[in-house]
């Protein structure tokens, strides 16, 4: 008798010897979005210990934070997300008290059309997806319709969403990024099967690295992954498709599940000061929210078309909406139905 | 004695029950159920489900994975008989030696072996640079992110679990037999095929399951050397539970792939393990 | 008997199929460059890996969570085949038989669901106790496997004169069945450690945030890309693994 008792107090003193005294916060994020010294940073202004994870995907974060007890306390979907994860409740509202930072926003962010009084989330970093490509390649990609070439043949990726892969289908045949429509949809979901053929796989930034070595000739990616790419090797060039392309905003939010509100608001508040936005935006190429941080970011930066793209490329671009709730069973069941062709 | 020996199973009792029958009892009921909008189940029983998986996409996935497994179990076990023999045959001295060499890659991680196979596959792997600098091909081989690629590391990962049943069953042989063939005048060829092989259906059938069962339910290695694009069930399901967040269809693909597996091992062993007992 | 010729090619050709690749990798975790040309020999990938706090937190979860299934499993497991022995119970062989023959996402997902389920009722998240539940839950049937393999060469006399003796069952288990079954369970308990230890299908699944495992990095590693410092983790795994077998051999034998 004695002997089990030590043993089960033994094992419950061993799954508590993971928990130490400090405040810890446990931060879901995209992969490349923080620069190496942010989170560091926080600790140590803070004097916590921030279990820092990353994601490459909407789906992959959402497959985590659904149950409502995943264990993070600080996630970051993309702005069409946003109101889907309100109405499941796994969102905890803002205290913009603890937010004085949120003066910071560039003016055009600061009434996203998801989340108008920013009530749950705070806008992070914005991204545009356009076509990344190999200068030998011969033409150049101009529209979403030249992914659709024979000539790619098991050098081409799309990303590995459904909004994106989907929605270039449907501006391929002239319909809105945004469609409902269960008959566009469909052609759109077609559209995509015949492209499978082509691609070597569905990858997000997983495919950085393979476009630098040379092993992918075109990809469906993000400007700032692609700038990233470019940064990394000198035949690559990126190009927004003449037929339209989306723009999507990362947004860091609170999980209603999260037992450490205070301090996920410290978090937030920290991201959006300017030099911390501005660090993160020049080390890891993304384009910042963060309207006093754009002075602050390198002249190279700022003009560059990639990240910022002039007013008459943008005047392509459209946002992503969050589609009703039929509409969006219908994507799902689309897109499952491309990945398993 | 029956206080001692309720006490003792009582532990494999508590965790078979809540951990095993529960869940696939939650499975079983979830497969039965509809999707929410966006995840999570929810209320409207339907066997819609099921009738998905007739779906000739399914269909599809669900024979692929079956050629693949098929394919993958007959290749092992050709490798694995001869090589049963050979180690069945050496002298004693060297058969724990010869053992253990096949066993060793079987205890290191699976993770590891399959990713042995990219580092050698990929278009910037060994076995490209090595033909691009002998200047045997110009451009690199897609070798790896194909079925080709799939059904090699799904060999490679196997092997062991079928060359130790058949070992095994070699092993018990009774070399009198053998012996007795050899007297009356057949090759070794022909003992071979007309006393070896038929003493060894048993362990051909174990080993066979063995192998058979695992490859067609494997995430990992389809996974990996297929590029997330030779789908196989063990993905398909994966995709329902993680991103897809359709846990009722998951649900039902794999209920359908368990009762696969379950007549498999009804059909195939049933025989065996009346012999065995 | 007399091997032939073609029989022992044959056995070398498959022997270099399953050890090649893993020792080119090995080879390669030394090659000073990032690609597949030699560029001359180097510990960087490894001291890459050593200052690596992600990763030697995910080999500490691991190591955890084997040690405590491994301990657990084996006991229960042992426990159980021994009264499996003494009168066997259909539906529980039959339903640890059936854990053993379920692929390992049905496994994984039935207990994702599970816990899901009765989590959400409990208000408890997926951590490295979910991990360790799991863990044991699959690795039960493995050591029965085993255990039940050595048990059938045991004598029931010995016990039954024991009793006759005049000890009670349960000495009659400890000191007469329990010590000649220690080299099974000794295999059993590697057995269990080694699944455990490996797990990723699973493990995947049921991990919470704290629970990451060196599978999971692995995985994670291998999927984003060309990775030497994946080769390093290989080749420390392939040769750790390697020598505990041998060790474990060399202990049955002693």
């Amino acid at each position: 008798m004695r002997n089990r008792r030590d043993i089960l107090v033994g094992m419950v003193g061993l799954a508590g010897c993971g928990q130490t005294r400090e405040r810890r916060l446990n931060v879901f994020n995209w992969s490349a979005y923080v620069a190496p010294e942010t989170v560091p940073n926080f600790e140590k202004q803070f004097g916590v210990r921030v279990r820092y994870s990353i994601y490459e995907s909407n789906e992959e974060m959402l497959a985590r934070v659904f149950s409502g007890n995943s264990g993070w306390d600080v996630v970051f979907p993309t702005h069409y997300i946003v109101p889907p994860m309100r109405d499941q409740n796994l969102l905890a509202e803002l205290d913009h008290q603890r937010l004085p930072n949120l003066r910071h926003l560039e003016p055009a962010f600061r009434e996203p059309v998801s989340d108008p009084g920013l009530q749950h989330s705070v806008p992070y970093m914005w991204n545009a997806t356009g076509i990344l490509y190999n200068k030998k390649v011969q033409p150049a990609p101009k529209r979403w319709a030249d992914l659709w070439e024979p000539h790619w043949r098991g050098h081409l990726t799309m990303l590995d969403d459904p909004a994106e892969v989907l929605g270039a289908a449907l501006r391929k045949l002239g319909h809105s990024l945004n469609s409902r429509d269960p008959q566009e949809l469909l052609a759109a979901q077609q559209e995509a099967v015949k492209q499978k053929s082509l691609l070597r796989a569905y990858l997000n930034t997983e495919v950085r690295d393979q476009a630098v070595a040379g092993d992918i000739l075109g990809a469906q990616i993000w400007s700032t992954t692609a700038q990233q790419a470019i940064d990394a090797s000198p035949d690559l060039a990126f190009v927004y498709p003449e037929d339209g392309f989306p723009l999507s905003l990362d947004c860091a939010v609170i999980l209603q599940e999260s037992q450490r509100p205070e301090l996920a608001h410290e978090f937030l508040n920290y991201l959006l000061e300017p030099p911390v936005s501005a660090r993160i935006a020049e080390t890891m190429r993304t384009a910042t929210a963060n309207g006093a941080a754009r002075p602050l970011l390198s002249a190279a930066t700022q003009n560059n078309a990639t990240l910022y793209p002039p007013p008459e490329v943008m005047a392509r671009a459209e946002w992503f909406a969050t589609v009703t709730p039929e509409a969006q069973r219908l994507r799902d069941r689309l897109w499952t139905e491309i990945k398993s062709a | 004695m029956n206080r001692l020996r309720a006490l003792f199973l009582a532990p494999s009792v508590g965790f078979t029950v809540i951990l095993f029958l529960i869940p696939l009892s939650i499975i079983i009921g979830y497969s039965f159920q509809t999707r929410g909008v966006y995840g999570g189940v929810t209320a409207p029983w339907t066997l819609e489900n099921y009738q998905r998986l007739f779906d000739p996409l399914y269909g599809l996935i669900l024979w692929r994975s079956l050629v693949m497994a098929l394919l993958a179990t007959a290749l092992c076990l050709l490798i694995a008989f001869p090589l049963a023999l050979f180690i069945a045959r050496a002298e004693a001295k060297w058969k724990s030696v010869y053992l253990y060499l096949v066993i060793l890659p079987f205890w290191t991680s699976f993770l590891v072996r399959t990713y042995a196979w990219m580092f050698l596959l990929r278009d910037t792997g060994l076995i490209n640079s090595l033909l691009l600098s002998m200047g045997l091909i110009r451009e690199p081989l897609p070798l790896l992110y194909n079925e080709t690629a799939v059904v090699v590391g799904l060999v490679y990962g196997f092997l062991p679990f079928a060359v130790l049943p058949l070992f095994s069953n070699l092993e018990r042989l009774d070399k009198n037999l053998l012996e007795a063939a050899a007297d009356l005048g057949a090759t070794p060829w022909e003992t071979l095929r007309h006393v070896v092989l038929p003493m060894c259906a048993p362990g051909l059938r174990a080993a066979g399951v063995l192998v058979f069962i695992p490859c067609l339910g494997s995430y990992l290695t389809p996974d990996l050397l297929g590029g997330g694009k030779s789908i196989m069930i063990g993905n398909l399901i994966q995709n329902q539970f993680t991103t897809a967040r359709d846990w009722p269809f998951g649900a039902a693909i794999s209920l359908a792939l368990m009762a696969l597996v379950m007549i498999l091992m009804v059909t195939v062993l049933r025989q065996d393990a009346e012999d065995s007992l | 008997m007399k091997q032939s010729r073609f029989l022992a090619v044959f056995a070398a050709l498959v022997y270099a199929f399953l050890h090649v690749p893993l020792l080119i990798l090995c080879a390669f975790s030394f090659n000073r460059s990032k690609f597949t040309i030699w560029e001359g020999f180097s510990l960087d990938w490894y001291r890459a890996m050593f200052s690596d706090r992600q990763l030697g937190e995910a080999t500490w979860n691991s190591l955890v969570i084997a040690a405590a299934s491994t301990i657990l499993a084996t006991a229960i497991g042992t426990l159980c085949a021994y009264g499996l022995w003494k009168r066997g119970s259909k539906w529980l062989s039959g339903s640890l038989y059936l854990s053993l023959v379920t692929p390992e996402i049905v496994t994984g997902i039935s207990l994702l669901a599970f816990f899901q389920w009765g989590f959400r009722y409990l208000h408890l998240q997926l951590g490295m106790h979910t991990v360790i539940l799991a863990h044991v839950a699959f690795s039960i049937a493995y050591v029965l496997l085993v255990v039940m393999a050595r048990l059938r060469t045991a004598e029931p006399a010995l016990e039954e004169a024991a009793l006759d003796l005049g000890a009670n069952e349960w000495q009659a288990f400890r000191l007469v069945t329990l010590p000649m079954l220690k080299p099974g369970i000794a295999a059993a308990a590697l057995l269990a450690f080694t699944v455990s230890f490996d797990d990723y299908v699973i493990t995947s699944l049921v991990a919470g945030v704290d629970s990451e495992t060196l599978p999971m990095v692995l995985y994670a590693m291998a999927r984003r890309g060309a990775n030497p410092v994946v080769s390093a983790i290989s080749t420390v795994i392939f040769v750790g693994f390697g020598a505990l077998i041998l060790l474990s051999e060399r202990m049955q034998k002693a």
